[in-house]
């Protein structure tokens, strides 16, 4: 049986790379796991981080290492996007002697390599997981590094009542942390600041049709001048096509997910749509370095700010080990959650008194003519952040 | 509103059939369920945006993708299913599961994980008053190519030899064969139809999706199945049927469920199916002669 023996032989080679993969460490070399989405849904927000991360670390091991002694062996294992198999790969990471873990752009997954790292103390950072529900959920080795979802969430409903937007109509979906939370907790700033809210709807992730949803809203006695929702691609372009398409001109604002080339490119379709980034590239600025540095590198310009993000996660966890003085998981650990005023590319990044979710600026953009125009940055006042 | 309900309805269920009849028709010669019938409306769907991205005007753009989607499904038989031939049903599934899971890798390796933009002609956003209520362009090209694909695929299968050749295969593919026919063609005309399908189904499910991604086929297939079961699985009528069924039932629930019931929609979706099949387990509509290669 000639194609049963191929077979095994290809297991066989996969076993032998598979484990020349995963050798162990020389003394001062330290493994980071990178259990990310190669493949799959969360592919497209992993990838661009893992180049930014990629670069910090290359760019550090030129210069020695993680606190110029400690050189970085990224080890990276595909995900397929699925929860399950995070776990799986996250488990292979550890076992091949990881001492700093990083997961993928969604709370799910993240919290599933959370629950293995966490009893070993091996600090873990999402690379753009934003639900702050992600670090309680695990315990004091999981650390957020996007400005999280609530804190995005509040900055949009400031900039929505500061324009007199008077009536939301929120639209959430039950299969992640992400689309189901985030839009709530604009609800709740919204109603805070004297903002109502018109209505509810939802939606299944994949879902082709949103027809019967937005005929609901169409039917609304009372109509909102504001939809809110945290859908991004490709619910988000589905979403927005058919909702124009059936002739509804109500504004529609999104958070970080809808900041990419694919949502940009759907052009006239999403003028006027607001949407979230980690900072904005003013003329002069260390973003705008970063990002000509980045397309130098990479051979093509970042596609968002995730790119620039994933690259600060490297500037942490350098600050982290110079702290700590070791390669010490926990000692790493404690000296990331130190963290206060660090000086990144966006702006300062604090740990310190949060719980792990960092406190960062939210850059507000707006889709017109087919481009990302910057409206503001902002930090919203703690005060009115809803708790996660 | 409930009229406009009825509009989305139909238009989704319009998709969902054309879908279904693509599986349908294959599985009624070969008894192969494609699964990676969803592979073909991505291809076409890439094929789509690479022609609008090379400049071709639009219609030509569409009939680029959609002969893209019918070649493919026919390069398709011939490379993975026709050595298979003759093989157990199960054999022929897990065939085209791996065709679909590799076709899958190869769009997100070779073109981008992200889903691509694809910016489709202004007038087709646009909406037109009709009395009371707007009908969105969109949706109505849906139930109008739906409707016709399926009264063109009707006259072929009525009207022509092969068309005629190809119910009888359906029904008894020896027989078939012993008066004459060659086999292979009446396999590649299954699957060239078949790919025709998937093709317009899938310039309907990108003109309102505006996007198209690696993974764009893997719902539409499974709706397609579920469709294709409940009409009765090779049964073109029942196909048919089946898809504006599961149209219309997904439309009806998520436009009246109450929002603390609404994310058990699939659910009460499928335990709908389920319903369906206790009462009838052939399916709406029954193939004469269930096939089996």
């Amino acid at each position: 049986m000639p194609t049963l023996y191929r077979l095994h032989r290809a297991a066989l080679y996969a076993a032998v790379f598979g484990i020349a993969a995963v050798s162990t460490a020389s003394a001062e070399e330290i493994i980071i796991g990178a259990a990310t989405a190669q493949t799959g849904g969360l592919a497209p927000y992993d990838q661009p981080a893992l180049a930014g991360l990629r670069m910090a670390l290359d760019e550090l091991n030129a210069k020695g290492g993680l606190a110029g002694k400690y050189t970085v062996k990224l080890v990276i294992k595909d995900t397929r996007s699925d929860t399950a198999q995070t776990a799986t790969v996250a488990q292979e990471l550890i076992d091949a002697g990881a001492k700093i873990m990083i997961t993928p752009c969604d709370a799910d997954p993240s919290i599933s390599v959370g629950q293995l790292t966490q009893p070993l103390g091996i600090p873990t950072l999402t690379l753009c997981g934003s639900a702050p529900v992600l670090t309680a959920a695990v315990g004091d080795v999981m650390f957020g590094t996007y400005p999280a979802d609530n804190v995005q969430a509040t900055a949009v409903a400031d900039f929505a009542i500061a324009e007199g937007k008077k009536k939301v109509f929120l639209l959430t979906s039950p299969d992640s942390t992400y689309t189901a939370n985030l839009p709530e907790y604009f609800g709740k700033v919204f109603e805070k600041k004297s903002g109502a809210i018109a209505g509810r709807g939802t939606y299944t992730m994949g879902q082709p049709d949103f027809s019967a949803e937005i005929t609901n809203i169409k039917g609304l006695a009372d109509q909102p001048d504001l939809i809110m929702t945290a859908a991004y691609e490709p619910d988000f372009p589905a979403f927005i096509q058919q909702l124009r398409g059936a002739g509804v001109t109500i504004p529609v604002y999104g958070a970080d997910a809808i900041g990419t080339p694919t949502v940009k490119g759907l052009g006239k379709l999403v003028d006027g749509v607001v949407y979230t980034a980690a900072g904005y590239a003013e003329p002069g600025s260390k973003l705008e370095a970063f990002n000509a540095a980045f397309t130098k590198y990479a051979g093509h310009a970042p596609e968002s700010t995730y790119e620039v993000n994933g690259y600060e996660i490297g500037l942490i966890l350098d600050q982290a080990v110079k702290t700590a003085g070791s390669d010490d998981p926990k000692a790493i650990r404690d000296a990331i959650a130190g963290l206060k005023d660090f000086d990144g590319i966006t702006g300062k990044i604090t740990y310190a008194g949060t719980d792990r979710m960092p406190l960062r600026p939210v850059a507000l953009m707006r889709y017109e003519g087919g481009e990302g125009k910057y409206i503001q940055t902002m930090i919203p006042d703690a005060a009115d952040v809803p708790a996660p | 509103m409930i009229a406009q309900q009825i509009i989305n309805a139909v238009s989704l269920g319009g998709v969902y059939a054309l879908l279904a009849l693509g599986l349908a028709i294959v599985f009624s010669i070969v008894g192969l369920i494609n699964f990676a019938h969803g592979e073909l409306m991505t291809l076409s769907g890439y094929a789509l945006l690479a022609c609008l991205v090379f400049g071709l005007p639009f219609p030509l753009a569409v009939l680029v993708a959609v002969s893209c989607g019918a070649l493919a499904a026919v390069a398709m038989e011939r490379v993975a299913f026709r050595p298979m031939r003759g093989a157990s049903v199960t054999s022929l599934l897990l065939t085209s599961f791996a065709v679909s899971s590799l076709l899958k890798v190869v769009f997100q390796n070779g073109i981008s994980a992200r889903p691509q933009a694809v910016a489709m002609p202004g007038w087709m956003t646009g909406a037109f008053s009709f009395g009371d209520f707007t009908i969105g362009v969109g949706p109505s090209i849906s139930i109008v190519v739906s409707a016709l694909a399926l009264i063109a695929l009707e006259l072929f299968l009525r009207r022509t030899v092969t068309g005629t050749a190809m119910r009888a295969a359906a029904e008894d593919f020896n027989v078939v064969r012993l008066m004459g026919i060659p086999a292979s063609r009446i396999i590649a005309t299954a699957f060239l139809l078949s790919g025709l399908l998937a093709g317009l189904a899938a310039m309907l499910w990108v003109a309102q999706r505006a996007s198209v991604d690696p993974l764009m086929g893997f719902t539409p297939v499974l709706k397609a199945f579920i469709a294709a079961v409940v009409g009765g699985l090779g049964s073109l009528p029942g196909a048919v049927a089946g898809g504006f069924l599961l149209g219309i039932i997904e439309v009806l629930l998520q436009a009246t469920l109450p929002g603390a019931v609404a994310p058990y929609r699939d659910a009460i979706v499928l335990s709908g199916v389920i319903a369906v099949l206790l009462i009838r387990p052939q399916g709406l509509i029954p193939a004469v002669r269930a096939q089996r290669s």
